[in-house]
């Protein structure tokens, strides 16, 4: 016999698993997102491609460039996770057997799942097309992680927020943008910082610092979000 | 045989008084009252558009009145929070969906998992309504969703039953199981049922007429 589920870990990890299961079955985000990257990325890279940027300022344009391909493509597929649950109608099953931290935290995970699975996948590709060489490769992983986690999280709540609105595509732009752009910022530093092989410095410790206001903001809010 | 209720040591009741609703402009519930015991049935009717659905996901905690008490306590003591009144009602309602993604048994194995509910009850549910457990649910017709309802309804053996329109879309076999598990129920639950007109129940303690 099957044990019943009996911790809050056990609920957020049913959500999880049952984000990918679905998402396996119909690949709509997965599809979304990878399209929209490699889309982004040859486009970016035929018309800036090694020769298309000025050695002296690759090292400082590149790095935006990145972010702002993985910025897009999460736009592009992430809220589906909320707004999927709302226009499908299983937002009520959910509402009424769901504890909200643990459904936000099986969303935020399956979110930063499919980050971690996207940068993986365009960053090499995109250092590789942009002839862009990254002196601390470390350091490189350990923004991707951190900012990567941080758009997670901020995509998660906005997602939740806007579900449940008429305008979505637009207001997701409108309450995601404001929200994520320090840690764009960050992110972009830091990456700067990977690429000259020039030591994080304070950028990292606020990214690390924003990961946690965003997830521990979002914790608090998606309660009240969520249910009426 | 399931036995969908519990037999309480306290008999759970539900007590509504002055429910007030409106979306809007439009006032829907205007100072709505009733009560239920364990062992009992309220049923309410009225006509399309008059809050008899409004008036259920009220008491659900999916929607809160404007105004008015809701009170359902369990075990004598104190009324629960809307939270947890939300986690422990059993629902059936013609909007209420699943994911069509998945099984039939999947999606009731989630919801087990999420209402920490025994994974095997979920497959005894599917073969009381009679439902294949590895039909996907988005290959289900309307009467298979409505027993698919039924089933995640009572999934987490809940003391009460909310249940809008319960016999919609079902063939003949179907009203016949879903009214023995709600007569199962009520051995020892307490349900409210709303339906546009009177249906013939066993414990029906009182009925609501919303009217319009």
């Amino acid at each position: 016999m099957w044990p019943a589920a009996s911790t809050w870990a056990a609920e957020a990890t049913a959500v999880f698993v049952k984000e990918w299961r679905c998402e396996l079955r119909t690949r709509y985000a997965l599809s979304t997102l990878a399209l929209f990257a490699f889309t982004t990325l040859v486009v970016v890279s035929v018309s800036l491609g090694p020769l298309g940027v000025a050695r002296s300022q690759g090292s400082a344009v590149l790095p935006v460039l990145l972010w702002v391909i993985l910025l897009f493509s999460v736009a592009a597929g992430l809220p589906r996770t909320f707004v999927q649950e709302e226009e499908s109608q299983t937002a009520t099953a959910l509402r009424l057997s769901a504890t909200p931290s643990a459904l936000f935290c099986g969303k935020l995970a399956y979110g930063l799942t499919v980050i971690a699975a996207l940068e993986a996948l365009i960053t090499p590709v995109y250092l590789a097309m942009m002839s862009l060489p990254v002196r601390s490769p470390g350091l490189l992983a350990v923004a991707l992680a951190a900012a990567g986690y941080g758009l997670a999280a901020g995509s998660t709540l906005v997602a939740a927020i806007i579900a449940q609105a008429r305008s979505k595509g637009t207001l997701f732009a409108v309450l995601a943008f404001p929200v994520l752009l320090p840690l764009l910022l960050l992110a972009v530093e830091i990456t700067r910082d990977a690429v000259g092989g020039d030591p994080a410095g304070v950028a990292l410790t606020q990214l690390i610092l924003y990961d946690a206001c965003v997830t521990t903001a979002g914790l608090m809010l998606f309660p009240a979000v969520w249910n009426p | 045989m399931i036995h969908p209720g519990i037999v309480p040591l306290v008999p759970a009741t539900l007590r509504f008084d002055q429910i007030r609703r409106r979306f809007g402009r439009l006032a829907v519930l205007e100072g709505v009252s009733g009560a239920v015991s364990a062992g009992e049935a309220l049923l309410v009717t009225g006509r399309n558009g008059s809050g008899k659905s409004t008036l259920l996901r009220c008491l659900a905690g999916l929607l809160v009145p404007d105004a008015g008490t809701i009170e359902y306590q369990e075990d004598g003591g104190t009324p629960l929070e809307i939270g947890e009144r939300r986690r422990r009602v059993g629902f059936v309602s013609p909007d209420l969906a699943f994911y069509g993604e998945l099984t039939v048994a999947e999606n009731l194995a989630f919801f087990a998992r999420l209402r920490r509910a025994e994974l095997t009850r979920g497959l005894d549910l599917l073969d009381r309504v009679g439902l294949p457990p590895d039909r996907r649910a988005g290959a289900l017709s309307s009467g298979m969703r409505q027993r698919l309802r039924w089933a995640w309804a009572l999934l987490h053996r809940p003391r009460l039953l909310l249940l809008d329109e319960p016999f919609q879309n079902l063939d003949a076999a179907g009203e016949r199981v879903t009214r023995e598990l709600l007569a199962e129920h009520l051995a020892g639950g307490l349900a409210v049922i709303a339906n546009p007109s009177s249906l013939e129940i066993d414990r029906v303690a009182g009925r609501l007429d919303l009217g319009r």
